[in-house]
């Protein structure tokens, strides 16, 4: 199966529910068990609030590209903005302190995706999130 | 499923429970933290069922941390109650399972 899936959508937190809701249909079709797709969900949620909360430093006016894109080997989700550029030393930097009140978002993500990486490109930052099948985690392993 | 977000407070013996319905994201948990802080000021023991919540995210668990270092702080009590797999599979990704007092039905909350 391949599936391309893009939105543009405004940084405003109402939008979340709409992706969150793709998401966890997305990987239900892709044979991720409940506990994966809640997960995933999380993930792909927690980046996009990450990039209204500090890229675009709370602002609901500006606007995310989502991308995701799933073939029988994973799901890679691409998201794009053009916000402040992450500062990588604050990236999972609080993991010290169990009850921090921030800082939780980036640990989430790099648990629960396979791969994450960050990258500046010519139409600002792009963020890829990338979660292997089980279909294809099974094949590799035998 | 509920899109935004309920929060309402009600009084059972000496605990305040507070309600919650629906998701709690990046845009509904101000809201949650504001009912959390502001109903520590009315009690000692607030309760807070999440049976009704479908999903909650680190900003959400944030705003239940900051209710509980007020909640030392004034040396209150917070119990969960009502956690359903996803919530509860949020905190136990976070590991937070063990931070807060949780009870499985609001019966044993309010005996805790």
């Amino acid at each position: 199966m391949n599936l391309h899936l893009t939105l543009d959508m405004p940084s405003h937190p109402c939008f979340l529910s709409v992706v969150r809701s793709a998401v966890g249909e997305l990987s239900g079709i892709c044979d991720l068990s409940t506990e994966e797709c809640t997960a995933v969900t999380l993930a792909v949620d927690e980046a996009l609030a990450n990039i209204i909360r500090h890229a675009y430093k709370g602002r609901y006016d500006k606007k995310i590209k989502f991308d995701c894109l799933v073939d029988e080997e994973q799901m890679v989700f691409t998201l794009l903005d053009q916000g402040e550029p992450p500062d990588m030393r604050n990236i999972c930097a609080e993991s010290a302190d169990e009850l921090a009140l921030s800082g939780r978002g980036t640990h989430l993500i790099k648990a629960i995706m396979d791969e994450v990486s960050y990258k500046r490109v010519s139409e600002g930052n792009q963020l890829t999130l990338i979660k292997r099948l089980p279909s294809f985690r099974t094949r590799a392993n035998s | 499923m509920l899109r935004h977000l309920e929060v309402t407070t009600r009084i059972e013996r000496d605990t305040v429970i507070v309600d919650v319905t629906g998701q709690i994201d990046l845009g509904t948990s101000p809201a949650l933290r504001k009912t959390l802080l502001d109903s520590l000021n009315q009690t000692k023991r607030l309760a807070i069922n999440l049976t009704a919540v479908t999903y909650i995210d680190s900003s959400g668990i944030a705003s239940m941390l900051e209710a509980l270092r007020e909640a030392s702080r004034t040396e209150a009590r917070i119990i969960l109650f009502g956690l359903n797999g996803s919530v509860l599979q949020v905190l136990q990704l976070t590991r937070l399972t063990g931070v807060f007092e949780i009870r499985e039905t609001e019966a044993l909350a309010l005996e805790a």
